[in-house]
């Protein structure tokens, strides 16, 4: 009997087609992303110091691709929190989702921030995100490695002109010059790649 | 521009990464297919959240949660 148990706890976890927009798994009564939001826009700070414990680690590790330096990133974390806050009214569950919007205001903090520190970057680049993909994903949620799953399905070449472009913000002329490739074939790299992301979330959910 | 590479070049506009003389061509047809256009547009927004969430959280510290709730608290009262 007791073999038995032992052997169920280490049988590994079912993947099930999970809801990828869902980060981790709320508990029973715990607010929608959008409720919180709508709280936010009502300037309720409590609502706003749970989308923080939700998401602060996410936006951080986004913003880590960006900044290289733990307490900028920190306090660049802060600030994004900050404009959420300040920007909340501007947020329509029409075009998007909170996490989405909120990785907007990410993008558009960071690339300023690391614009005016560029020199200073230059020998600290972490890993790209192709690099990323390696046996340290085994310690992933079910969420990360099914969406790891799909992006580790394209060429290397597409998954590296998609991290310069997402997560480094490089036009398609930086990621040409700085990878040696034509434009058309980074532009047709880039399209590519997104498709089969997209089309891949698709499949995992009917939700994109 | 047909629907099909209007859907290519979305997925390149959420992420930033069209290139500005594509940027006009491409609000042309964002206005030519209308509404359904702003749909394909919000669905692609999705792949934003989907590459935040490939990446291993980084915790932040917790004075930074303590700094940002005081100041939210403040601008509230202000």
């Amino acid at each position: 009997m007791r073999r038995k148990a032992k052997k169920q706890a280490r049988r590994k976890p079912k993947r099930e087609t999970r809801h990828f927009s869902a980060p981790a798994q709320l508990e029973p009564g715990a607010p929608s992303d959008l409720e919180l939001m709508h709280s936010i826009q009502d300037q309720d700070p409590d609502a706003l110091s749970q989308l923080y414990d939700r998401y602060n680690g996410i936006l951080k590790a986004l913003i880590l691709r960006v900044i290289h330096n733990e307490a900028e990133a920190d306090d660049l974390l802060q600030e994004i929190f900050m404009e959420i806050w300040n920007q909340a009214r501007n947020f329509s569950a029409q075009k998007g989702k909170p996490l989405g919007w909120m990785v907007t205001l990410r993008k558009k903090q960071a690339y300023a921030r690391a614009e005016q520190r560029l020199q200073s970057e230059t020998e600290q680049q972490p890993d790209a995100w192709v690099h990323n993909a390696t046996e340290e994903e085994i310690a992933l949620s079910d969420t990360r490695f099914l969406i790891r799953k799909v992006i580790n399905g394209l060429p290397p070449a597409q998954q590296q002109a998609i991290d310069l472009a997402f997560f480094r913000g490089m036009s398609q002329r930086e990621i040409a010059a700085k990878t040696n490739t034509p434009l058309g074939t980074v532009k047709t790299r880039l399209e590519l790649g997104l498709k089969k992301i997209y089309d891949g979330l698709k499949e995992l959910k009917d939700e994109l | 521009m047909n629907f099909e590479k209007f859907q290519n070049q979305s997925r390149l506009y959420v992420i930033g990464a069209l290139e500005p003389e594509e940027v006009e061509e491409f609000e042309k047809a964002r206005k030519k297919f209308g509404p359904k256009a702003e749909d394909f547009i919000a669905k692609c927004y999705a792949l934003h959240e989907a590459f935040a969430l490939s990446l291993r959280p980084s915790k932040a510290s917790a004075a930074i949660k303590e700094r940002l709730m005081s100041m939210v608290r403040e601008r509230k009262q202000a």
